[in-house]
């Protein structure tokens, strides 16, 4: 790896053009965030988990966007986020630092327009948390406008087709300093439909005994929407930690088997859908496992790995990442190691395949 | 002039501890006791269904699962073992409700191996209280019932016990083994033990001290745990003794951390107020208070203390929270 980095610098002194594509990046199969002694990271994977690539961040990450052409990354903080990094992928070089506007921090999450024009970012007005997605775009990264998300703190969101927009918003309003949850008792997630012009053209709400389940992560097939949640209520209470929502449809919760209700603590970390659609899984650090679903939300198994949570679509099955620097095959019958490094890896596991 | 020099030999010798103690010391010994005392109760509901003689071999079984109850890893966690033995807290009422069903309802359901299959809420310790303990006249003849209950209690008992003796002990004691997918390294183990001993102390604190507490303005004595077989204050002072003891064989060094223990035990021994009733008296409630404070702080102190000594903690994204 060390020779390949070497490689790589020497390419980037070299004074390549600033335009690069992902083969060129060594067409890594993921990103993902981490964490090295006192420093912060981002990386690229092969699908067996090995080191493509690997580029300082300057503080904790959470999830990345990557660009459907262009070997181009935006690492985003950890909320309440004040950065977003454009990476070049194969120079390591950033090439672009975007600042959230006067009043605005970024929460996360953002995504690329189908063509890689615009990149929107999943964002919050400082004080109230009431949602936005940022527009910027993607030739120079300049701010060119924002759309309201339809809800309090928006984290995930992710595309559908015809270029609409599935946003989570998580319900929670926090302090604008720190994280602090200021409104647990009267939160109200949703998730919201924007059409490709930033119209809301369809919301879906959850019933009012799990108005305190925070929708926060997103993963899609076609243009069905598997969400996973957060409880913030009564712990001794058992919730669903999974649900599924076609547009012009009611949501469906989907619960784990009864043995395993607490099993996630009521916090699913990452989520991630099968190509195929046959598989759904959703990660729990907390309760250190990795529940697996159908594809119609029928709860299969339930593989255990302290501190696992990233997670991404490999084929018919999953790879995974742990906070210990593991990295790990999943399919029905368990998790198989792959890797395991000096990077303790961060909430997401982010997928290049476009 | 006898203790004196006990202890300055105690000292004198080098530490013999680490996760493999923990595992031959601490959670075997802990299961073993936890199948015994569980099959003991299982022979005697076979032979009597009067509460007052299957009492004492309750408590004795609930003793023993204080031992281990602070374990979530392997064979416990197995088809949902562990929330089976104590389903608790059961806010809704669902254990009682399910039981209900299985009182009036086709006896088949009784059977062993159907049994196993019936609801989490419905079995189990707490499930054995209900019967043991009513609060009122059972809807039908227990019996049957008791005894289904105290066989499914041996029967889980006695899997865990056997999975940890033939086989999950072995891949504790043998990280990065060929084919040990479950423990990489050492420091998995050591950071696997510790997490068991963090969340251990966060329940104590928050659900079995804290829900009786709830606020100040709302006290919810009616909340504490194995209120009717008069075990709540007893089951935190028995988790706080095998958390200390889990503690002593894995960092023997974290002299604040074990003195922290010491001192919420003895508040615990102090306290006069068996199922927290006195949490709806501002002069008992703070003597509760007093105590969720000490086990905070032998949280707080183990964190920090193990964490540096052992270089573990709380999971990267299991403290995060995103």
């Amino acid at each position: 790896m060390a020779t390949r980095r070497g490689f790589l610098a020497g390419l980037a002194a070299a004074a390549l053009p600033a335009r690069m594509s992902w083969a060129e990046a060594g067409s890594p199969a993921f990103v993902a965030a981490g964490k090295e002694g006192e420093g912060y990271s981002l990386h690229g994977l092969t699908e067996r988990g090995e080191d493509i690539f690997r580029i300082d961040l300057p503080a904790r990450g959470h999830a990345a966007a990557t660009h459907p052409v262009r070997a181009e990354t935006v690492a985003f903080a950890r909320r309440p986020g004040t950065f977003a990094i454009v990476l070049n992928c194969v120079t390591g070089a950033v090439s672009h630092r975007l600042a959230p506007p006067e009043g605005r921090q970024f929460n996360g999450h953002g995504v690329f327009s189908p063509d890689g024009s615009v990149l929107m970012t999943s964002e919050v007005v400082a004080e109230g948390s009431e949602g936005r997605v940022g527009l910027w775009d993607a030739d120079g990264y300049r701010r060119i406008g924002e759309w309201k998300t339809g809800g309090i703190g928006p984290h995930d969101m992710k595309l559908l087709p015809g270029g609409r927009l599935v946003i989570a918003n998580g319900g929670i309003e926090t302090d604008p300093t720190d994280r602090t949850k200021l409104n647990v008792d009267r939160m109200r997630p949703n998730l919201s439909l924007l059409d490709s012009e930033g119209r809301i053209v369809e919301q879906v709400a959850l019933a009012a005994d799990l108005h305190q389940n925070s929708i926060r992560h997103l993963a899609t097939h076609g243009d069905r929407v598997a969400f996973a949640m957060q409880w913030e209520g009564d712990a001794a209470i058992a919730v669903p930690q999974l649900g599924l929502w076609r547009p012009g449809e009611a949501a469906d919760l989907c619960p784990p088997v009864e043995a395993e209700t607490f099993t996630m603590k009521g916090y699913a970390g990452s989520i991630a859908w099968t190509a195929d659609g046959a598989r759904i899984a959703i990660t729990s650090p907390k309760g250190g496992v990795l529940m697996l679903f159908d594809g119609r939300g029928a709860a299969l198994a339930t593989h255990r790995r302290t501190d696992l949570c990233g997670v991404a679509a490999e084929g018919a099955g999953f790879v995974a990442t742990d906070g210990q620097g593991g990295i790990w095959a999943c399919d029905d019958a368990g998790l198989t190691p792959l890797a395991k490094g000096e990077a303790a890896w961060d909430n997401h596991l982010v997928s290049c395949r476009v | 002039m006898y203790r004196p020099l006990l202890a300055a030999i105690f000292l004198a010798t080098p530490a013999l501890a680490d996760y493999k103690e923990v595992v031959k010391d601490h959670i075997l010994p802990g299961y073993a006791a936890f199948a015994a005392a569980t099959a003991d109760l299982a022979e005697k509901a076979g032979t009597s269904c009067d509460p007052e003689v299957l009492r004492p071999a309750y408590q004795t079984a609930f003793d023993a699962w204080m031992g281990v109850s602070h374990l979530h890893l392997g064979p416990a966690e197995e088809k949902g073992r562990a929330l089976a033995i104590a389903f608790w807290p059961d806010p809704k009422g669902l254990g009682a409700k399910a039981q209900r069903g299985l009182l009036t309802g086709d006896p088949a359901a009784l059977a062993p191996e159907a049994f196993a299959d019936q609801s989490v809420a419905a079995r189990g310790l707490m499930g054995m209280e209900r019967l043991l303990y009513p609060d009122e006249p059972p809807a039908a003849d227990p019996c049957a019932l008791i005894r289904a209950t105290a066989s499914d209690l041996a029967r889980m008992a006695g899997e865990i016990e056997a999975g940890w003796r033939d086989g999950y002990a072995g891949l504790m004691l043998s990280p990065g083994a060929e084919g040990n997918d479950t423990y990489l390294t050492e420091q998995e183990v050591r950071q696997a033990l510790f997490t068991q001993l963090a969340t251990a102390l966060e329940f104590l604190a928050d659900t079995r001290l804290g829900r009786p507490l709830g606020t100040f303005d709302r006290p919810r004595p009616e909340r504490a745990e194995a209120r009717a077989a008069g075990r709540s204050l007893l089951n935190v002072r028995e988790e706080l003794a095998a958390l200390r003891d889990l503690t002593a064989r894995l960092a023997p060094e974290a002299a604040e951390t074990l003195a922290a223990f010491d001192r919420a035990i003895g508040l615990a021994d102090k306290l006069d107020d068996p199922v927290f009733a006195g949490v709806a008296d501002p002069q008992g409630r703070l003597k509760v208070e007093i105590l969720q404070g000490a086990v905070t702080t032998a949280r707080d102190l183990a964190v920090a203390e193990l964490g540096k000594d052992l270089g573990v903690s709380i999971g990267f994204n299991a403290g995060d929270g995103d």
